[in-house]
């Protein structure tokens, strides 16, 4: 039998060695598990609609420089750190001193501060599931660590705008770790963006630990060129009483895929997960999300929409787990799917595994396209086709973007539709 | 304005219009009576446009424009509204932009400025009084759990906004009591103009006591085989479809018309 193929080697090796001592540590740790870890394949469950798009090359092993041109400086309403190539440019962020609210790069962090936070990173994520996360943790070269003290409130969205830029092959591997202490509340958006067309990796870990109390909202916006493959994962764990709520806005590539993994550990604990996707051209979108109902009393709420236009290929696997203490769990997902073009696909596939006897769980899934007798009535009102085929595809996920609580990434996201709009209804 | 002439049409390869007739001017009102399955809604469809319905053979002219050759927004545009037997709901449109999307969608075509939402907000109210519709209504998603009056009402109060040069009524008044069926005729009157027809198609004579047509045409069997005045509706109703030797199929194949 043929062994599973693994890594090429030359990812085996980190530049970056200004971090502090523990997390070098860390990274090299990781690294060594990393050779012979099997690279996802067809045959591998959790990957098997994407792993043809994964392309690890020995020039795709580079490290993207630390420096090179960025392109627009996003003016944010709000505080915002930049990074290029996964490294903090401090000259392009603004962020206030607060009290209570700690936002430093790795690379700043003393001694102590990064021993800490060694122990805590990748404590969200199982690395058996996540696979790729672990490449990110052998690689990182900077990072953003933000901790909220109790009951501390950042006033303002906080935007993580990470770009890569380019010439030539390369990855970059953004990292950020958030920990939200008692009763602290904070909203947090992260953007990628990208550079040039060279064909590079961004492989990404978030990560967020939610105390009693805590109230996190997180935006992720995917907005990156065609050439990026993101592979992303964000972990979460929440303890009791705290609210995650995020919303995963992602405009197709070459390849994205973003896993999502709560683990509700405190009683009473609730996340909300939002997503839109839309793809284009051959663009291939692969969403994994996973929540575990550890804790009794915890509530999950799921919605998931993929548009899929052209020959694009969108994925959506959603895991619900209640575990047998997680007695009076509710957990309701919803994942609807549009195809704009016959040769367009899109799979779906809700798992549910509960292993409690008291519990409220509803899942569904559609796939369908736009209407004939709606698109009928609109176009008998005098209503264009263009116009109509917008009106229809919009009501399909204006509740999605209209609950994005960042009027700026609305902005953004609508913006950025309406160009996929230009590009996929013709005026009849 | 509308001529119609030896108009055949096919759904799915099954011929339902077999040559039909009909010649309306401005300014008069015309009822279509016929049983369930005589092809009265497949002719509501045809003029607008439906295109899972093929016309084989005659033609249809609109002000002397062949209406053929026009896709459904440009019939629409040049005046042709039918008001929809069964309203469609399209949740995640609100009532609101979809009516001022079409009415802005005529003004551009005829040359004149788009409306800002403050401008239409206050025509769309003042029009929702007259089909009485509680404004409320505007900020739903399109028909989204109206009842069956109020689709119709939201009907009307759409031709009302488009001002047709010819508008269809398809069943208006099936599904109505008898204070919508009042309220839904009076909205109907207030179309009645000297430069627009009305074409209304329907199974029972009583919207035509609210409506009172110029002429009513009785359609069976894909056909117009009796023409009158208004007398003809009251005939119709004392002595029934098969009075006139037609088989009333409404239990045999009630909705396929």
């Amino acid at each position: 039998m043929k062994a599973a193929p693994t890594l090429p080697t030359a990812f085996l090796h980190a530049t970056g060695q200004s971090l502090p001592a523990p997390l070098l540590a860390l990274r090299q740790e990781a690294g060594t598990a990393l050779v012979d870890m099997p690279l996802p394949t067809r045959k591998t469950e959790n990957w098997k609609y994407s792993s043809r798009h994964l392309s690890l090359t020995d020039g795709m092993a580079l490290s993207l420089p630390a420096e090179g041109k960025t392109g627009t400086s996003l003016a944010v309403p709000g505080y915002k750190v930049a990074f290029l190539n996964g490294v903090m440019l401090p000259e392009a962020s603004d962020y206030p001193d607060l009290k209570g609210i700690h936002i430093t790069s790795f690379d700043d962090l003393s001694e102590d501060e990064a021993r800490r936070l060694a122990g805590q990173l990748d404590s969200t994520l199982d690395a058996s599931a996540v696979q790729m996360s672990r490449l990110n943790t052998a690689r990182f070269e900077d990072g953003l660590l933000i901790r909220l003290a109790p009951d501390a409130v950042l006033d303002q969205p906080l935007f993580i705008v990470h770009e890569v830029s380019a010439d030539a092959s390369g990855s970059a591997f953004p990292r950020i770790f958030v920990d939200a202490g008692r009763n602290s509340r904070i909203t947090l958006v992260e953007e990628y963006i990208s550079q040039g067309d060279a064909p590079v990796m961004v492989n990404t870990v978030t990560e967020f630990l939610l105390a009693d109390g805590a109230q996190v909202t997180s935006v992720r916006l995917n907005m990156e060129g065609e050439a990026v493959q993101h592979i992303g994962a964000t972990g979460v764990r929440q303890q009791r009483s705290s609210r995650f709520e995020s919303h995963c806005v992602g405009f197709g590539g070459h390849l994205r895929r973003h896993d999502l993994r709560v683990r509700l550990e405190g009683e009473g604990a609730e996340c909300s997960l939002n997503g839109v996707v839309v793809t284009q051209g051959k663009q291939h979108y692969d969403n994994h999300t996973n929540i575990e109902h550890v804790a009794p009393h915890c509530t999950s709420d799921e919605t998931y929409r993929n548009i899929a236009a052209d020959k694009s290929h969108a994925v959506f696997n959603g895991r619900i787990h209640i575990h047998q203490d997680a007695q009076k769990s509710s957990a309701d997902m919803s994942n609807k799917n549009l195809l704009l073009s016959t040769g367009a696909e899109i799979d779906t596939k809700p798992e549910l595994e509960i292993y409690a006897d008291d519990v409220k769980c509803a899942h569904g899934a559609t796939i369908g396209q736009l209407d004939k007798t709606s698109l009928f009535y609109l176009v008998s009102r005098g209503i264009g086709r263009r116009e109509a085929n917008v009106l229809l595809t919009m009501a399909f996920i204006n509740e999605l973007v209209d609950r994005i609580p960042v009027g700026s990434v609305r902005d953004t996201t609508q913006a950025r539709l309406n160009q996929f709009f230009d590009q996929t209804f013709e005026e009849a | 304005m509308l001529s119609i002439k030896n108009l055949h049409a096919s759904v799915e390869g099954k011929e339902i219009l077999k040559g039909i007739n009909l010649e309306i001017k401005a300014g008069e009102v015309h009822a279509i009576m016929g049983p369930n399955g005589s092809g009265k809604s497949t002719l509501s469809q045809v003029l607008a446009g439906n295109d899972a319905f093929e016309v084989t053979e005659g033609e249809i002219t609109l002000n002397g424009d062949n209406l053929l050759e026009l896709e459904t927004e440009e019939r629409a545009r040049e005046g042709i509204f039918l008001a929809f037997q069964y309203p469609v709901e399209i949740p995640g449109v609100s009532n609101l932009q979809f009516l001022r999307t079409a009415v802005n969608a005529m003004r551009k075509h005829h040359g004149q400025d788009e409306m800002n939402a403050a401008e239409f907000m206050k025509l769309a109210k003042e029009v929702s009084k007259q089909v009485d519709l509680d404004p409320a209504f505007l900020k739903r998603g399109v028909n989204e759990g109206f009842s069956g009056g109020e689709k119709k009402r939201n009907e009307i109060m759409q031709a009302l906004l488009l001002q047709p040069k010819l508008a269809i009524l398809d069943e208006t008044d099936s599904g109505l009591d008898i204070d919508a069926l009042k309220v839904v005729a009076d909205g109907v009157n207030a179309l009645r103009a000297q430069d627009r027809a009305i074409l209304m198609v329907t199974h029972y004579q009583r919207l035509l006591d609210h409506i009172v047509p110029d002429y009513v045409h009785v359609l069976a069997n894909g056909q117009i085989i009796k023409s009158g005045g208004r007398e003809l509706a009251l005939e119709l109703e004392e002595k029934g479809y098969g009075w006139l030797g037609i088989r009333d199929e409404s239990t045999a194949d009630s909705g396929a018309n």
